[in-house]
């Protein structure tokens, strides 16, 4: 790209956590030589949300109204759209009860009150407008964000991982927790990029970069593993759907395994 | 009675997490109204964990909001562990208290110098501060990599820690690392001193002087931190963090996906790194003892613009108290990671002091699922007193250039340390 790159961060509803993995590193303040950044509130007072940039970065699931509107104004804009982080890749954590109702939700948390914005559920960025490229992960690890400006400010496009976080945990050497633990680790369907980080804590992967993409996402082997460890189908939808609850296979793929099982 | 004006509005306060505006209505015979504009998007968090298994339900939480993720998730874990009938060694208690001043640190740095100093000295944006103001951007990276680098080492990552888990840790740093992290924050402790000595020079604006009602944990132990069994009030009065519905009210309004919270009924109230002060100094002990004691003309409990020489005199504490925690853990070294925990039945709250103020967690456990949750945040219990101080500022310049009276009203908004995402869940009524 040529001059001065025109950058633009934008929320929609979320924990800020993305643009507070953006904010945190270091490595931005090389990168200010090259870039002017047209829109980011969390740090910019003089920030727009209707200019034009090259590249719009933006967070969080679509979860008002208004947010509608935002980010089809940030796509008239954008010569690239990033959807950065899981609530706006696939909708975030606040996607896990997608099947209940706005006003369901809405009566159990704020009971007769009313608002004057116009709430809806969340969903992720892509149900409304075309996405270039994505940045998974709640939060993304610095690298990604690393990687994909780097690849964008030399003119290039950043790869999608293919192989799931079980693939970095066999290579670092970390006990199997699935296996040797009996833990239902999501690793085994969920997108590498992280080191698996958290089963080189102990800790049972929860799915939060979401499935690997390309189909390859094996909702079915993984749900047949868990049904083998005396875990019902109900729980393994509840933890698969965390960070996947927009997936349009998981529910078929799951189910296939328990076809004609008696719950 | 006539409008003279059109309403003076920020859409969208910059320089705060999340999404929230101003409103301010002037009349002929001044300011009518003014209204925080809370317009970020529900996330329905207790209703949406409510039935989902303990252990997932805590992942989950700390994603209420990122800038203090690890208070969400230390203080849903005490309230499970209450909940379930657990107490964690006191070992573990200590590394759990690092790792949340570790957020503390970080949250602080990021506050005072990214989000506030650039009004001060006349920025739009901290990056832009880098050529001038060389020390002071080397400082504020320098320690919010200290507070991220902590929660790594024990939380597994800086936002949504997910090394935390019912009975302990998943894995615990080594030895040489907790040795490092002790070396680490003692070459800290100047920066927060500069820290304290610039935010001690800067503008304290009178105009929103007046009496606040403050309100904080009361530390466990007698000891200034973040955990505590009772909450404490500026008026005197004491009360169990259980009994938080019968001294606290939470109220739909209609400009804001946030509740607002009163005490006793229809009091605004503040919480934060001065209400902390306010409450607790006299738990305060080494540098930061001395501090407050020299300080004190400046850290008026009348003006919440003291609340960020709070937070840098809290940076001074924290370094020290962590210092002193870490030697308490490897005075028991080697440490177990976690104990077993058996999932019961029960019911369990917990307040802690987040960065921005006291965070409330209210859960119910049944069968080893979340039965009923309710969950207030900082920001959430902040929000009636920062609409009262807007206002006050507002009505002394309502005269002025609306840029000015913008610019002022947001940095009074600022010094609240807002994390709007995280007040916007809210609380079952």
């Amino acid at each position: 790209m040529e001059g001065k790159v025109r950058i633009g961060f934008y929320a929609l509803t979320s924990c800020y956590g993305c643009q507070l993995q953006l904010a945190m590193m270091d490595e931005i303040l090389q990168l200010l030589p090259h870039a002017e950044i047209v829109c980011w509130f969390m740090l910019e007072r003089d920030s727009y949300e209707d200019e034009p940039v090259d590249i719009a970065f933006i967070e969080g699931s679509v979860s008002t109204e208004e947010e509608v509107e935002l980010v089809k104004k940030i796509r008239e804009n954008a010569k690239i759209v990033v959807a950065v982080g899981s609530c706006a890749v696939h909708g975030g954590v606040q996607s896990w009860e997608k099947d209940k109702s706005l006003e369901e939700l809405w009566k159990t948390v704020y009971g007769d009150g009313k608002v004057k914005f116009e709430p809806k559920m969340a969903e992720p960025v892509e149900n409304y407008i075309k996405v270039d490229y994505r940045i998974y992960g709640c939060p993304p690890e610095k690298k990604d964000f690393l990687y994909a400006l780097g690849t964008f400010l030399v003119g290039s496009w950043p790869e999608d991982i293919d192989y799931p976080v079980c693939v970095e945990c066999r290579l670092k050497g970390h006990p199997c927790i699935l296996i040797e633990k009996g833990e239902p680790c999501l690793g085994p369907i969920t997108r590498a990029g992280c080191d698996a980080r958290c089963p080189g804590f102990g800790v049972a992967c929860i799915g939060c970069r979401g499935a690997i993409g390309y189909d390859v996402a094996w909702f079915d082997s993984l749900a047949r593993t868990f049904k083998e460890k005396g875990i019902s189908k109900e729980e393994i939808l509840q933890r698969m759907k965390m960070f996947n609850a927009h997936n349009p296979k998981l529910e078929e793929m799951v189910e296939k395994i328990f076809q004609g099982v008696e719950e | 009675m006539k409008n003279l004006y059109l309403p003076i509005t920020v859409d969208h306060i910059a320089r705060v997490e999340g999404k929230g505006g101003v409103e301010i209505v002037v009349g002929d015979d001044g300011v009518k109204e003014v209204r925080l504009n809370i317009i970020e998007g529900p996330r329905f968090f207790e209703a949406i964990t409510v039935g989902k298994k303990l252990d997932e339900a805590l992942a989950v939480y700390p994603r209420i909001c990122s800038f203090c993720s690890a208070a969400h998730k230390l203080t849903a874990v005490e309230a499970a562990e209450k909940a379930i009938g657990f107490t964690p060694r006191e070992e573990i208690q200590a590394l759990r208290e690092v790792l949340y001043i570790g957020d503390m640190i970080e949250s602080h740095a990021l506050h005072l110098y990214l989000l506030v100093l650039p009004d001060y000295l006349g920025y739009s944006n901290p990056l832009k501060m880098v050529n001038e103001y060389k020390k002071e951007i080397g400082i504020a990276l320098d320690l919010k990599n200290l507070g991220s680098w902590m929660m790594d080492e024990l939380g597994a990552r800086a936002i949504h820690q997910e090394n935390v888990v019912l009975g302990g840790f998943g894995k615990l740093p080594d030895k040489a690392t907790l040795e490092t992290m002790k070396k680490r924050l003692s070459e800290a402790l100047p920066k927060a001193e500069y820290t304290f000595e610039l935010f001690s020079k800067l503008e304290q604006y009178e105009e929103v002087e007046g009496p606040i009602i403050h309100v904080a944990v009361k530390p466990r132990g007698d000891v200034y931190g973040i955990y505590g069994d009772y909450i404490k009030v500026s008026d005197g009065f004491e009360f169990p963090v259980e009994d938080y519905k019968k001294h606290i009210v939470e109220k739909v309004v209609e400009h804001s996906f946030a509740k607002h919270s009163f005490y006793n009924g229809e009091k605004p109230f503040m919480v934060g790194a001065l209400p902390r002060l306010v409450n607790n100094a006299e738990t305060l002990y080494g540098r930061a003892r001395e501090l407050y004691e020299s300080h004190k003309d400046l850290l008026r409990p009348t003006n919440p613009f003291a609340n960020n020489l709070a937070q840098a005199l809290e940076l001074v504490y924290f370094i020290e108290r962590g210092i002193d925690l870490i030697d308490e853990a490897l005075a028991k070294w080697p440490i177990a990671p976690r104990d077993r925990v058996e999932v019961k039945d029960g019911f369990g709250v917990s307040t802690t002091e987040a960065p921005r103020g006291i965070v409330t967690y209210a859960l119910e456990v049944k069968d080893g699922r979340v039965a009923y949750a309710d969950i207030i945040t900082p920001t959430a219990y902040n929000f009636a007193m920062m609409e009262v101080h807007v206002r006050m500022m507002a009505e002394k310049h309502y005269n002025d250039d609306p840029e000015r009276l913008k610019y002022l009203t947001e940095m009074v908004v600022r010094a609240y340390d807002p994390c709007i995402s995280c007040s916007v869940h809210v609380a079952r009524l």
